[in-house]
């Protein structure tokens, strides 16, 4: 089957620094993949060259994207246009910035089909509708300030749907929302991939987030992807020690109070001391000289569970 | 008096320029006891922060009273608050902010003992490399500017100067909140270790339940303005009895897919009110999945039930 979204080889640079290497991907139709690391790993730097919106600062070096079997990645700005908002839509995480303070639910939502308000109205509402948003007949033509953060979410979801996106890219999409409009979104963005076998790339650092709604995850970390496989794998068996780490690092409301939790010693490389070999290697409980020597490759682990690390096989949950 | 904090009928409102105040704060009372921890959660727009502004003292009690080591907050002139202070610290979320970029670590660390002149020169050099060291930094640090630092090693300084006084009190508004999960779990087990080594109370504000589980011994709930209850760690996440803590314990999502997706869902619907123009009666009774006519009409008393408090007309 032709995948959703396919991410080849992407790197990118910010001057003479390599911040994301080497990143791939596939996301079939109607998956969930999470795309998950601490800041400044390179997810939403991803997300970006993907919609072909990165800062001016950042070059893309190489890498491949294709859309539904379309290579993407070498369209001019013009093609991009008419991609965006309609087969590849991507909502964010301040949905209150996002919008156009400006602008009514209304005329956001109609832009990217084109039409004006007035002849898309009926269709505008019943998506509104559709997103869960209350008296859509009313909130259509309100201003942003006027809604709140949750009934701002699901108005640039609706701005996304309207042109029947391929794939979904939502960029920490709950992440300023409280947790009872979070578990509202998080029930919207499932029945939408159910009902319209949408794809989303899932950006997030959440592990709930993830646990909830993810099929497939890719954990990144220093702008590569350490690991990959499904969720249940990645929860269940981590193969490389920095998701091992990360995941013993969260509180969670089954274990001990009061317990130590794991602490992940040092911090991440900044991009100029990246070395020949594996990223993680300083803080990694495992790091022998082969690691600080040599990258990892990503290796297949069996049942499509991938791990850069040279000693994955001996890493425990 | 066992107590480092009490609060008892607090109220805070903002006037508006148009339309009535805001009720931030509508009536909560709670204490907290020497070497306790008290988390406080909540939605935004619930009141946690106010609460836990007014302990301190940033802003202004509209009505009740608030006892910090036996003296009262509430109304207190320039002078006794400047005293009180000293028995109550806070460290606020974003350690980006809540340090001035143009100190040193070691003059912002020294700082409330310079200005309290409990120590000066050599041993307030002396006690400032202790502080820096009990929170896992190193003496050197102290001549280092805070831009030298990584998120989680600036909260480290913004808590060794919340101890520098050693407070009966320390308020922690949402601390690891802006952190990464590596870092987050630094600081908590930074915090867990100072609980254990000095015994001072702690008002833990959060929205993060896990994170509250993980710190404290008591727990309130709050929903605009109110407490909704307020009962030991266990007993609240284990059998909570207000509707509200149900709904709040059921949208955390557990980072666990198995056990996540075999959980009911039992979303909220609905937003909060605005606080400006609260409900009738229960504030919860517009998203209560059990509300029935009594909450609409009137407030529920908070009142004991088993080892918990709780406002709700049907808790059992």
């Amino acid at each position: 089957m032709t995948p959703a979204l396919a991410v080849e080889g992407l790197t990118l640079a910010i001057g003479d620094s390599t911040v994301v290497e080497d990143v791939g991907f596939r996301l079939a139709p109607g998956e969930v993949l999470a795309l998950v690391g601490e800041s400044g790993c390179g997810k939403s730097l991803t997300a970006q060259a993907i919609m072909h919106l990165l800062p001016r600062a950042v070059r893309q070096l190489c890498g491949r994207v294709s859309l539904a079997g379309e290579v993407i990645s070498d369209y001019p700005e013009r093609r991009m246009r008419q991609l965006r908002g309609r087969k590849l839509a991507m909502i964010f995480q301040e949905p209150q910035a996002a919008l156009d303070a400006l602008a009514t639910i209304g005329a956001q939502v109609a832009e990217t089909t084109g039409r004006p308000l007035r002849r898309a109205r009926a269709d505008v509402r019943s998506l509104l509708a559709d997103v869960g948003i209350s008296d859509p007949a009313r909130r259509i033509d309100q201003y942003p300030f006027e809604l709140s953060g949750g009934m701002c979410q699901r108005a640039m979801i609706a701005s996304a749907l309207i042109g029947h996106p391929v794939v979904l890219i939502a960029d920490e999409p709950t992440t300023a929302l409280d947790v009872t409009i979070q578990a509202q979104i998080l029930e919207l963005l499932r029945r939408l991939v159910a009902d319209r076998g949408t794809a989303i790339l899932l950006i997030t650092h959440d592990m709930g987030v993830v646990a909830d709604i993810a099929d497939r995850v890719a954990v990144m970390y220093a702008g590569r992807i350490a690991e990959t496989g499904t969720a249940e794998a990645i929860f269940a068996a981590p193969r490389h020690p920095y998701t091992a780490l990360l995941l013993a690092a969260l509180p969670r409301l089954s274990h001990a109070p009061k317990s130590r939790l794991a602490v992940i010693e040092g911090r991440v490389p900044t991009p100029a001391e990246f070395g020949a070999g594996c990223r993680f290697a300083d803080r990694c409980p495992l790091a022998d000289a082969h690691c600080v020597a040599q990258q990892p490759p990503l290796r297949d682990m069996g049942d499509g569970h991938r791990s850069a690390c040279w000693h994955a096989e001996r890493v425990s949950a | 008096m066992n107590e480092a904090l009490t609060v008892a009928d607090l109220a805070v409102h903002y006037r508006m320029r148009h339309g009535p105040p805001v009720r931030a704060v509508d009536g909560v009372s709670f204490t907290v006891a020497a070497s306790e921890t008290l988390g406080l959660v909540g939605e935004s727009g619930c009141g946690k922060s106010s609460v836990s502004n007014a302990v301190v003292g940033l802003v202004h009690a509209t009505r009740g009273s608030i006892r910090i080591a036996g003296a009262e907050v509430a109304g207190a002139d320039r002078r006794t608050l400047f005293r009180i202070r000293a028995q109550a610290q806070m460290v606020f979320q974003d350690p980006a902010t809540s340090l001035n970029p143009r100190m040193t670590v070691g003059s912002a660390v020294g700082e409330p003992l310079a200005v309290r002149r409990v120590a000066r020169g050599r041993a307030l050099r002396e006690r400032v490399a202790d502080l820096l060291t009990e929170v896992g930094l190193r003496p050197e640090h102290a001549a280092r500017y805070p831009h030298q630092f990584s998120g989680g090693q600036r909260q480290r300084i913004v808590i060794a100067r919340a101890l520098a006084l050693r407070p009966a009190l320390l308020v922690c508004d949402e601390p690891v909140s802006a952190l990464d999960v590596s870092v987050r779990a630094q600081i908590l087990n930074l915090l867990v270790d100072l609980q254990r080594a000095h015994r001072m109370a702690c008002l833990f504000v959060s929205h993060d339940l896990a994170v509250v589980r993980h710190v404290c011994d008591r727990v309130a709930v709050m929903y605009l303005g109110h407490l909704a209850e307020l009962a030991p760690r266990d007993a609240l996440f284990a059998a909570p009895r207000h509707p509200y803590t149900r709904a709040l314990l059921a949208s955390v999502p557990e980072p666990d897919p198995v056990v996540q997706r075999n959980r009911p869902r039992v979303p909220l619907s609905g937003e909060i009110p605005s606080p400006a123009n609260p409900p009738s009666g229960c504030r919860f009774h517009t998203r209560c999945p059990i509300a029935r006519e009594l909450c609409k009409r009137e407030v529920p008393e908070w009142r004991p039930v088993g080892d918990s408090m709780v406002a709700c007309h049907f808790a059992a």
